[in-house]
């Protein structure tokens, strides 16, 4: 029984687990690809969505909230905040930032249009009704 | 110094420091408008700081890299630098472009400057940690790539060892990465499922290739374990890393609308995430251990010991605390999640290129090892910011588990401003014990500058 | 999963503790082959073996799912495969044997037989595929099926890189570089290839019969 150790052994193992899991990973990414249509209903993204998700980035909402518990933690999750809160709600609450509570957290004023505001709640919209194996647990978030 | 090319590094780590110090004061700011929501509102608002807090954490690590990688090169390749005149050049071109994306995130409302830069004609700033107007993340490609060339073609003229092929590896996968931060599909699910290309497949892929190259080069020059040993195991920990951490992006697709068939692929794999970070720490302790020399630079022996065990607390312990999907389900976008982040963040990487600036740091400056004064003072400034992060980490992790408890969990759950008023506490603790963070931070550079005892020439 | 990840720690341990007698090649306490692989082995095996609890687990919640679909499986080619992956087993033992005795072409032809029954695993596992493709069945049909699915065509790339890994020791020793008393990478290649089909071994009664 020999009893070796060798680093081309290592140097091998390195680079064939390396290539073996890449392509793994690949392959399950092209099946995950094969069944999104079915869970993001691709079929809703409509131009107003579009523009809604570009308001979104351009105004670094993802720097405060979370959007699928993806983001920053120091404000209420925006992924189902449509279901939460409804479209009037929201778009009011836009419009009334920054409330100036004195030691709260602040949310700036960012003077969206009515259609802006429009875009954005059918972005938050769409974003709702993305199939996330029943995430979050509740509808706070 | 055995090559004089690797002057080069020098500014490179310089810059580091400096940009770590500016990511630490906006985390302090952070931490305090988590408490008291209107500090510095309207001026500089929670999610401009956030900005610069993470975007001067990756710049700085970048720093951090590519001066290890001038410092490190010449003297594995044995071998000047194929050009120190483009490194010169590049640094300046880098140190500008941060400093001036930076500056544009305090002193424009982002909205104009996504207008300003481009933003209209290839959409990709305003999603996590990719925030860089496209001018920056073009200059990142460019710099990246001149970098990677430099370093390319002087491995290529010199002596091929494993710890420059590994870190060749990690630093050109680290640039083809970053690649995918130029696509931006107006399908949030397909934006969020390749944002993890890079972010995932940097922090837990090409990064720890990175980590492990750097490790290994200072264990190499601190304890004279033989080479051989030392980069068989280096290809050991490194395999492990990519077989559990690449099917381990798995753990990032639970909730974002990707199939259920993930819950259990991330679970499973991402579960055997932390065996490569206990075999990092088994092994820098066991090469320590067998030392066949006394260097006399302690601080960045402590340094690499301190890497190997807070990025398996951090990245290991705390990742694999809520990696399983059934606890994702409840922590995922909680305190829990910033908890492991600073952890990990610091106990991988930011400790790594400190362990790195440390070794190379006194032979670049004409000396073996600093004096023992400022030995020890380094020594003092790595316990203080290693135990303040630990700290930080306990407390957030408080803050994340009553989160959980009163907002998700609960009967009656709480909403979320709610439950940030029931747990400000932690956070009150978690803002003093970033107040030590900064003052351990303040002793280590100032270790810089301590003269005096003996010290030992190269 | 205790049991793995004992038989993970302590050789893994103990080969660090031992690493500078084992570059002088003696340690009787190691497995057979470079330590390189085991420690693949030990990481495979603790990823199949978390699958299987999961698998169980799950199982055991979902009973009537399962036991439903399970009857849909094609079970004779999951025995054929069986015994055609032991025969693989005992033709890569008698491969070492040879070696061993220094008969080099034996040892060529053994590997040669060893790969050509992968090929067979092979071929039986595509048509097996290619039937419940054409069916409609995904990984996302239900919980059974992404189990099966998973762990058959994870199994399945394992088998693909096993015999990467014979062809590459067949290459090699048809070349010469094994000897009687130098014969580490075939013992590497062999304990890998038994890891391959001790796999199998558990997932067909697992997957294909217990119900």
């Amino acid at each position: 029984m020999s009893a070796t150790f060798t680093k081309s052994m290592a140097r091998n193992i390195f680079y064939g687990g390396a290539v073996f899991f890449f392509l793994l990973f690949v392959g399950l990414t092209f099946d995950t690809m094969q069944v999104l249509p079915k869970r993001d209903h691709r079929e809703n993204i409509t131009p107003e969505v579009v523009r809604g998700k570009h308001i979104w980035e351009t105004r670094d909402c993802i720097g405060c909230h979370t959007l699928l518990g993806e983001g920053a933690y120091f404000a209420p999750e925006l992924g189902n905040v449509y279901k939460r809160r409804g479209p009037e709600f929201i778009k009011a609450w836009i419009k009334a930032q920054p409330t100036g509570a004195p030691g709260r957290r602040q949310m700036p004023q960012f003077h969206l249009t009515d259609a802006q505001l429009n875009d954005l709640v059918a972005f938050l919209k769409w974003t709702s009704e993305i199939n996330t194996n029943n995430w979050p647990p509740n509808i706070e978030g | 110094m055995q090559y004089k090319s690797q002057a080069v590094a020098k500014p490179y780590f310089i810059a580091a420091i400096g940009l770590f110090t500016g990511q630490i004061l906006f985390g302090l700011i952070m931490g305090l408008q988590y408490v008291v929501g209107d500090f510095l509102f309207p001026e500089i608002p929670f999610n401009v700081a956030r900005m610069v807090h993470t975007n001067l954490l990756i710049v700085w690590l970048l720093f951090g890299f590519m001066g290890s990688a001038y410092y490190l090169v010449p003297e594995e390749s044995e071998t000047e630098l194929f050009s120190p005149k483009l490194a010169q050049v590049l640094f300046w071109i880098f140190l500008l472009a941060g400093a001036a994306t930076v500056l544009g995130y305090l002193l424009v409302p982002y909205a104009t400057l996504a207008r300003m830069t481009g933003n209209n004609i290839l959409a990709t700033m305003g999603r996590e940690f990719l925030e860089q107007p496209l001018p920056t993340k073009v200059g990142i490609v460019i710099v990246a790539l001149a970098f990677l060339f430099n370093i390319t073609m002087t491995v290529l003229k010199g002596r091929k060892t494993s710890i420059t092929l590994v870190l060749l590896i990690g630093l050109w996968g680290l640039a083809v990465f970053f690649l995918f931060s130029f696509y931006n599909p107006s399908n949030l699910v397909l934006d969020k499922y390749f944002w993890w290309w890079v972010v995932h497949l940097w922090v837990e892929g090409v990064w720890e290739l990175i980590l492990g190259a750097l490790l290994a080069f200072v264990l190499i020059k601190v304890t004279g374990v033989d080479r051989e040993v030392i980069e068989k195991w280096l290809y050991v920990i490194i395999a492990m890393s990519l077989i559990t951490g690449l099917i381990g992006t798995g753990h990032h697709y639970y909730w974002i609308g990707t199939p259920e068939s993930w819950l259990w692929f991330g679970s499973v794999f991402s579960a055997l995430e932390p065996i490569p970070f206990f075999m990092m720490t088994v092994f820098a302790f066991n090469m320590v251990n067998r030392r066949r020399r006394e260097h006399p630079n302690k601080a960045a022996t402590l340094w690499a010991l301190g890497t190997g065990v807070m990025s398996f607390l951090g990245a290991g312990v705390w990742g694999f605390l809520h990696t399983l999907a059934p606890v994702n389900y409840y922590t995922h976008g909680t305190q829990i999640t910033a908890a492991h982040g600073h952890m990990a963040f610091y106990g991988a990487y930011v400790m790594v290129v400190i362990t790195m600036i440390s070794y190379a740091m006194p032979v670049l400056r004409g000396r073996a090892a600093n004096s023992e004064r400022a030995q020890v003072l380094e020594m003092w400034s790595f316990w203080i910011m290693t135990v303040s992060i630990v700290f930080i980490t306990l407390f957030l992790t408080a803050a994340g588990i009553l989160q959980v408890w009163l907002q998700r969990i609960s009967a009656t759950p709480m909403g979320f401003m709610a439950t940030q008023d029931q747990i400000s506490l932690f956070y009150w603790l978690r803002e003093i014990s970033g107040v030590f963070f900064l003052v351990g931070l303040v002793l280590y550079i100032a270790s810089f500058f301590i003269k005096g005892g003996k010290t030992v020439s190269a | 999963m205790a049991a793995p990840a004992v038989g993970f720690f302590l050789p893994a341990t103990q080969a660090i503790m031992n690493a500078s007698t084992l570059d002088k090649d003696v340690n009787s306490a190691m497995p057979p082959g470079d330590f390189a692989i085991w420690i693949f082995i030990y990481a495979e095996l603790l990823a199949f073996g978390i699958f299987f609890l999961a698998y169980a687990f799950t199982r055991a919640h979902n009973v009537e799912l399962f036991n439903a679909s399970q009857l849909s499986l094609n079970r004779e080619s999951g025995a054929i495969n069986t015994l055609v992956l032991i025969t693989s087993s005992y033709f890569v033992v008698r491969a070492l044997a040879a070696i061993k005795r220094g008969r080099q072409v034996f040892c060529v032809r053994w590997l040669a037989a060893a790969i050509a029954m992968g090929g067979l695993f092979v071929a039986i596992k595509l048509a097996e595929f290619h039937a419940k493709f054409s069916a409609g069945i995904s990984l996302h049909t239900n919980t059974f099926y992404m189990f099966y699915l998973s762990l058959t065509i994870f199994h399945f790339m394992h088998v693909l890189l096993g015999m990467l890994i014979l062809g590459f020791v067949l290459f090699k020793a048809h070349r010469g570089h094994y000897s009687a008393e130098q014969h580490a990478g075939v013992e590497t290649g062999a304990s890998y290839w038994h890891m391959v089909d001790l796999v199998w071994i558990i997932l067909f009664p697992l997957v294909y019969v217990i119900r």
